[in-house]
C-alpha cells in the first residue's frame, strides 16, 4: 500500500476506533501490533511486562482514539508516542531504569546496523527500516549514543552526561545535531507519506 | 538558565531534546510554554517528533508468537466489546486533556480550572436558589442496575470454561469488568459517599446524581433523560464551591438519555455547594455560559 494511502487508511481507523467500532481497533492492532511490540519489547526488557505494555499502549490507543488530530503528527508518531510513554512508564515504576546497565553505556550502539531484514515485513516496511538504519549509521558513534540513551533508555540529557561522564552541554549539542541529522536523513520518509 | 521568558533561540535549541523527552522537568514546561505561543517552534517540533518515532523502526523485530499475538488481540477485542456494548459513550476519552484524571469520562473535561469572575460570583446564589425549589430525584434504580450487572457478569465468568487463549483472554477481560463493577458498587455506596441529587422541572424531567467518595476523592456521576446536545453543543458538569465553578467534564448523553461519567478530583470536604449541568460548546468553556440545565445541591453526606 503507497504511504499517502497507508496514511489515509491510519486516520480512518483511528477515526473507526473514536466512534467505538472495536473491528477498527483489530485492525489497527493488525497493521501495527509488531512495531509496537518491537519499541515496548527493547524498553522494557522484561518478558513478562512486555505484553501487558503492549495491551496498555494499545488500549489508550483506543480510549483516545478521538483525541487524535491528523495535523499534529502520524498516526504512527502518535501511536509510538504512547508506547514509549507506557513502556518507561513500567520501566520507572520498578526503578529497573535506574538500576539495571544500558547497552551503550560504554559507546556500544544500541542499535545493530547490520541486521537482517525482518521476514515478516512487507516491502514497504523493510524500505522504512532500511531508510532509518542508513540515516543512523550516518551518525557519529557519540550523536547516535546520546539520541539511543534518551529514545530507548528513557534518560533525560542531564542523565545521559551523569551516565557518560560528558559535560550536559557535550551532550545537548551531541543529541542535537543527532536529531537534525536524523530528521533530514528521513525527510524522505514524511515526502513519502504526503 | 532557562525560564519562562526564554527567547525564542533558546528554546529552538531544546526542541531536539524535548521531541525526546529528555529535558527536565521545568526546562520542559519553559520550552513548551513558548512553542504554544510560536508557530515556527510547532512546525519544527512536529518534525523532530515524527523523525524520533521513526527511531522504532531500526530496532530488529523480534517475532512473535503467532498465539502471542492472537491472545493480545483477543484480550482488547473483548474489553473493547464488553466497553462497548456496556456504554458506548464511554469508549471515547476527553479530546482535550483534563487537569485531573478521569477514570471513566464520557466526553472531554476541561484541561483548566474556571477563573473566578464577577459573572461567575454573582450567579452562584441564583443557581444555589434554582436547585432548591427543585424536587429530588432519587436514583437508586441505578446502584441496582449496576449490582444486578455485576452479578450477571459473575455468572458468566463462572460459566467460562473455554480453555482456549481465547476463552482465557475474556475471561480475564470478565474479571476486570466485575472488579470495575465492584468499585462501582463502593463508590456509590462507601461510608463517606457524600450524594447530590439533581434535577429539573423542565421536561422530560432530566435527572441526576453525583455521588462523592470523599475517602478517595472519586466522583461519579449519573443521570437520566438528558437529551441529546444540538449539533455543536455538549453538555458540561461542574462542581460548584463558594468561590468557583470547577468543570468537572464533559458529556453526551446515550441515545436512551443515560449519562455515567466518574472522575477523581479533591475537594476540601465542607467546600462543595452543589453540583450543575449547563448547555455550552463542545470544545467545552472556561466557566458556564449558560443556565444549568439541571442543577442540585448538596443534600446527604453518609
Amino acid at each position: 500500500m503507497p504511504g499517502a494511502e497507508r496514511v489515509a487508511d491510519d486516520v480512518t481507523m483511528i477515526s473507526r476506533m473514536g466512534d467505538g467500532d472495536e473491528q477498527a481497533l483489530g485492525a489497527f492492532y493488525d497493521r501495527w501490533h509488531a512495531l509496537v511490540h518491537a519499541v515496548v519489547q527493547r524498553i522494557v526488557r522484561n518478558a513478562d511486562d512486555v505484553d501487558d505494555v503492549v495491551e496498555d499502549a494499545f488500549w489508550q490507543a483506543w480510549r483516545q482514539a478521538g483525541r487524535y488530530e491528523a495535523g499534529r503528527g502520524s498516526v504512527q508518531t502518535w501511536l509510538l508516542t504512547i508506547a514509549r510513554s507506557r513502556a518507561l512508564d513500567r520501566v520507572r515504576s520498578t526503578n529497573r531504569l535506574r538500576e539495571e546497565p544500558i547497552e551503550g553505556d560504554a559507546g556500544e550502539i544500541v542499535v545493530q546496523l547490520a541486521t537482517e531484514t525482518d521476514p515478516s515485513m512487507d516491502a514497504e516496511s523493510a524500505e522504512r527500516r532500511r531508510v532509518v538504519l542508513a540515516a543512523l549509521a550516518e551518525l557519529p558513534p557519540e550523536q547516535r549514543q546520546a539520541l539511543e540513551l534518551g529514545y530507548y533508555g528513557g534518560l533525560s540529557q542531564s542523565e545521559i552526561a551523569e551516565r557518560t561522564g560528558q559535560p550536559l552541554g557535550t551532550v545537548k549539542t551531541r543529541m542535537r545535531l543527532a536529531m537534525q541529522k536524523l530528521k533530514d536523513g528521513l525527510k524522505v520518509l514524511r515526502e513519502d507519506a504526503r | 538558565m532557562i525560564n519562562d521568558t526564554m527567547t525564542h533561540d533558546t528554546a529552538r535549541e531544546a526542541l531536539e531534546a524535548l521531541a525526546l523527552d529528555a529535558l527536565d522537568s521545568s526546562e520542559r514546561e519553559a520550552v513548551l510554554a513558548h512553542v504554544q505561543t510560536c508557530a515556527a517552534c510547532t512546525s519544527e517540533l512536529a518534525a523532530l517528533r515524527a523523525a524520533s518515532s521513526e527511531l522504532a523502526l531500526a530496532i530488529q523485530p523480534v517475532p512473535l508468537s503467532p498465539a502471542k499475538r492472537d491472545r493480545i488481540r483477543a484480550r482488547l477485542m473483548a474489553r473493547a466489546a464488553v466497553e462497548h456494548k456496556e456504554n458506548p459513550a464511554m469508549s471515547v476519552e476527553p479530546t482535550i486533556k483534563p487537569d485531573y484524571e478521569v477514570l471513566i469520562p464520557t466526553h472531554p473535561a476541561i484541561d483548566r480550572r474556571p477563573s473566578i469572575t464577577r459573572h461567575w460570583m454573582t450567579s452562584t446564589s441564583s443557581w444555589i436558589a434554582m436547585a432548591a425549589g427543585i424536587v429530588a430525584v432519587a436514583s437508586i434504580t441505578t446502584l441496582l442496575q449496576v449490582s444486578a450487572e455485576r452479578d450477571r457478569l459473575l455468572s458468566k465468568y463462572q460459566n467460562e470454561s473455554v480453555a482456549s487463549y481465547t476463552g482465557s483472554a475474556m475471561m480475564d477481560s470478565l474479571q476486570g469488568v466485575i472488579n470495575e463493577k465492584e468499585r462501582m458498587i463502593t463508590s456509590l455506596t462507601g461510608p463517606q459517599v457524600a450524594v447530590v441529587s439533581l434535577a429539573s422541572s423542565s421536561a422530560p424531567s432530566p435527572n441526576g446524581r453525583m455521588f462523592w467518595d470523599q475517602a478517595v476523592n472519586q466522583w461519579t456521576f449519573i443521570a437520566h433523560n438528558i437529551p441529546r446536545p444540538r449539533p455543536g453543543r455538549a453538555y458540561q458538569l461542574w462542581l460548584v464551591t463558594p468561590s468557583q465553578k470547577i468543570s468537572a467534564g464533559m458529556f453526551t448523553p446515550l441515545a436512551n438519555g443515560d449519562v455515567m461519567m466518574q472522575m477523581r478530583y479533591a475537594l476540601p470536604k465542607d467546600a462543595l455547594q452543589a453540583v450543575a449541568v449547563t448547555d455550552e460548546p463542545a470544545e467545552g468553556s472556561a466557566q458556564p455560559t449558560t443556565t444549568p440545565y439541571i442543577v442540585g445541591t448538596r443534600v446527604a453526606s453518609r
